[in-house]
């Protein structure tokens, strides 16, 4: 390792924010997904406050060909951003934390790595709006979470893609604008020049380049808001009714989950009688201005009477609950995290036709690899506008983290699932966590050599986040 | 160490990096407020309770070898306040005992005799003196001087008490004297060995408690009065039993219920005391002591959420400029509850907050100290 190499870094970002210290290292080794991804320390920790810092940095590690991970604020990332390599440069961008701008006019957002979607609410509130919210904590990192396409399932209707451009720093140096950005100051629209490429460079674990600043969309928050929730014994059972629902495009968060776990969660709190409600719950959130609200809840009406599914009558307090979680960001549905001290999910895009047949899988890889029945969780989330009847489906497994041999047979699951999952079809990946990218490419052709060829392009010394794909 | 291995290791492995226990429960207020001072100040994610408790993982499984700067800041500038637990463990329900944690991370870490030399200076001082500050002059009041060795109540008054904020010793022996209620202080007091034990010191403090408790047996007292919340901690969590009741003054004076107080016309904000709130639970007696002489108005981080004032777990000593940047965002919190006067319940966090608070027009309070002026002599 060159040994000028941190007093050049210190004279970009100051003494303060860069270090080889080993125990400030050591404390980004791991995330909460160490059964599959164990800790490594980087050699580096560097906390860049603004573009032109990030922008140095990159360059001489290029220079160096010094791995560079991104980090924002390290949560909800899968092994994302625990290094693959030795020696490797842990960038943390949790100090560049501005709301460049908010645009009530516009209905969009621009900022920067280190804002929260807790941080951002607190601002765009005041024009009642909201970002879409991704199941996450609210502490996760909008930028990233936009960037690396997370899910936005607690409000089904405000679609999947919210990212309208972006701002990305190369390790050459040279910094990449997409969409309208590249064209003028006004960084609303999606589509530039050409190609998509605001697209071709998401959900790239910052394989590319560091996003600095970005622009999403903002939704409108409603004072007219109705909850449902509506127990079905089986999955199957509510295929149907959620179907009507996405079709008619009559509610703005739908989600089936099961009474064991994120039904908890939904509600706010462990304790109630769980146990004797209907095994799945569709938990539902209808809103809109006057007349066309009252119009929607008259049909969502009907179509439950319709659905045969058992209407619950939960206290109030937990249909306050949903609303804040869905429509507010997820803080006590984090509380899923103290069902047994760790949790486990395959995240993945399928159609509603195949619900049922996903967590028929689910139970059966479980149950054949050692994983007992009562660990073993679902949520599936519809997606608007539907097409292709698109959903969001989590095969969940809340267990011990530190029970060692249980993450034996996480792996096993994993190793048997993924395999499974792309023979029954799925439409894609929540994310390229561990383990997926390698059987997925398989399946791809020619597409594959082609991504690697593009990751060669923008980093031909491999420097960005190295080995977390190929 | 007090808990074993596998139990920390355990705890370590239960936390999954969500990181809600650096933020005080949002929804209620939808506004984006810090709860942990230490990771607020530093950044570096060593410095929040799950990046610090991977430092500890790596100790215990022996990959961290060598006491570098990094490893002592990450672990000695934190003030033990809990803040980070109590957020936990309202969510999750799962107990991660952070703070005791942290605690035992110290020991760990003072075993190995990677500690910082300002802690070790306390830590002589005590030695020499029997008190946190090395101060030589036993500190008289005018009221210690009608201590009756004998009576039930024996007022324990403390390191900080005694010797940095004086005026809340003497408040509290003029409460007795007012009230008519017979009282006695320790002829000899020496420190709780509350500093000690925080900072990971803990064999230093045995002495200390062995006096202290055949001093209190001595005295044949029945109740123990406190002032200091950190002491107070200390004689109930790492005390051995002693038969004697442990009460906090705010717990005394809301049990003597009608005190005749007149009300003093301000309006205050309360400031929850670590050790007194999230350490032992007492979060209404100050309250409701408070309300009977003053107007209070409510910040925005309480209770179990409070902000830490940033003085404790041997930060103040340790990390000067760390305490003081904690103690004046709570003083920019009182100022946005728009009230003349920050009111505490522990001389630590009054000290601290008076400093954070010179030049910000900002009174700074013990609840003891309002109740005195209030009482008709």
């Amino acid at each position: 390792m060159n040994q000028n190499f941190l007093k050049f870094v210190h004279a970009m970002v100051g003494e303060e924010n860069a270090t080889d210290d080993r125990a400030i290292c050591a404390s980004y080794s791991r995330d909460q997904h160490w059964h599959f991804v164990p800790a490594r320390n980087p050699a580096y920790v560097v906390r860049p406050a603004n573009k032109e810092e990030v922008k140095k940095v990159l360059m001489l590690a290029n220079e160096e060909k010094i791995p560079v991970i991104p980090y924002s604020t390290g949560i909800n990332v899968r092994g994302l951003t625990i290094p693959v390599h030795e020696g490797s440069i842990l960038l943390d961008l949790s100090r560049m934390n501005r709301i460049l701008e908010i645009n009530p006019a516009m209905k969009t957002a621009t900022v920067e790595p280190g804002v929260t979607f807790g941080m951002l609410l607190e601002k765009t509130k005041e024009y009642k709006l909201r970002p879409a919210f991704p199941d996450a904590p609210l502490t996760v990192s909008v930028l990233v979470n936009y960037y690396l396409r997370g899910i936005y399932q607690t409000a089904a209707a405000d679609g999947h893609d919210h990212t309208l451009s972006y701002e990305m720093v190369l390790p050459n140096g040279e910094i990449i604008k997409t969409g309208s950005r590249s064209l003028s100051e006004m960084p609303y629209f999606r589509y530039g020049v050409g190609p998509d490429f605001t697209g071709v460079f998401c959900a790239h674990p910052g394989t590319c380049g560091v996003v600095t600043e970005l622009t999403a969309k903002l939704y409108r928050l409603y004072d007219n808001k109705k909850v449902y929730f509506i127990g079905f014994d089986d999955v199957s059972a509510s295929t149907k009714f959620i179907y009507n629902l996405m079709h008619d495009e009559l509610a703005a968060s739908i989600r089936l989950v099961d009474n064991q776990s994120w039904l908890k969660g939904i509600c706010g709190t462990f304790d109630y009688r769980y146990e004797e409600l209907p095994k799945f719950v569709l938990c539902m959130l209808v809103e809109g201005v006057d007349g066309i609200f009252e119009a929607k809840d008259k049909l969502v009406v009907e179509y439950i009477k319709e659905s045969r599914g058992k209407v619950l009558e939960f206290p109030e307090e937990f249909k306050r609950t949903f609303e804040e979680e869905s429509l507010g960001g997820a803080e006590k549905s984090c509380m899923v995290f103290g069902l047994r001290g760790n949790y486990h999910c395959i995240g993945f895009y399928g159609p509603l036709t195949l619900a049922a047949r996903y967590y028929e899988l689910h139970e059966a890889t479980a149950l054949e690899v050692g994983i007992p029945e009562d660990h073993v969780h679902f949520y599936l989330d519809p997606i608007y506008n539907f097409h292709g009847q698109l959903c969001y489906v989590e095969l969940d497994i809340f267990y011990d983290g530190s029970d060692l041999e249980f993450g034996e047979k996480l792996r096993n699951y994993n190793e048997i699932q993924f395999q499974r999952l792309l023979d029954l079809g799925i439409y894609g990946w929540f994310r390229p966590y561990a383990g997926i990218i390698q059987p997925t490419v398989e399946r791809i052709g020619y597409l594959a050599e082609v991504w690697k060829k593009f990751l060669k392009v923008l980093d031909p010394n491999e420097i960005m986040n190295r080995g977390k794909l190929f | 160490m007090k808990l074993e291995r596998e139990e920390i290791l355990s705890a370590i492995y239960h936390c999954v990096k969500c990181k809600l226990c650096s933020i005080s429960s949002f929804h209620p207020t939808e506004e984006w407020l810090p709860l942990c001072p230490s990771g607020r100040f530093y950044g570096y994610q060593a410095f929040y309770a799950p990046g610090r408790l991977e430092i500890f993982r790596e100790i215990l499984e022996g990959e961290l070898s060598e006491p570098t700067e990094g490893l002592l800041n990450a672990v000695y500038a934190c003030t033990l306040c809990g803040a980070c637990y109590e957020k936990c463990k309202q969510i999750t329900s799962v107990e991660i005992r952070l703070p005791e944690l942290f605690e035992e991370l110290r020991g760990v870490l003072v075993n190995k005799g990677w500690f910082l030399d300002t802690h070790r200076k306390i830590a002589e001082k005590i030695k020499e003196t029997r008190n946190a500050y090395g101060e030589k002059d036993k500190y008289k009041y005018e009221y210690e001087a009608k201590s009756l060795y004998g009576t039930d109540v024996l007022y324990y008054i403390g390191c900080t008490a005694r010797y940095r904020v004086p005026e809340i010793a003497d408040s509290m022996l003029q409460i007795f004297d007012k009230l008519g209620i017979k009282y006695q202080v320790m002829e000899d007091e020496w420190c709780c060995g509350s500093v000690l034990l925080r900072t990971g010191q803990v064999e230093d403090a045995k002495v200390l408690m062995e006096h202290n408790i055949e001093e209190i047996k001595r005295s044949g007292a029945k109740t123990v009065v406190f002032t200091c919340p950190g002491c107070l901690k200390t004689f109930e969590k790492d005390y051995p039993d002693m038969a004697v009741e442990l009460v906090h003054s705010t717990q005394l004076l809301t049990r003597l219920g009608n005190m005749k107080v007149k009300r003093l016309g301000m309006e205050v904000a309360y400031h929850d005391p670590c050790h007194l709130g999230r350490d032992l639970g007492i979060y209404e007696e100050p309250r409701a002591v408070l309300k009977e002489v003053a107007d209070v108005k409510a910040m925005k981080r309480e209770r179990e959420q409070a902000w830490c004032c940033g003085s404790g777990g041997g930060v103040k000593s340790a990390y000067g400029e760390f305490a003081l940047w904690s103690a004046g965002e709570r003083i920019k919190e009182a100022k946005g509850a728009g009230v003349e006067a920050i009111v505490s319940a522990c001389p630590f966090c009054k000290r601290n907050l008076r400093e954070a608070a010179e030049n910000e027009g900002m009174k700074v309070y013990d609840v003891v100290e309002l109740v005195n002026r209030s009482l008709e002599g």
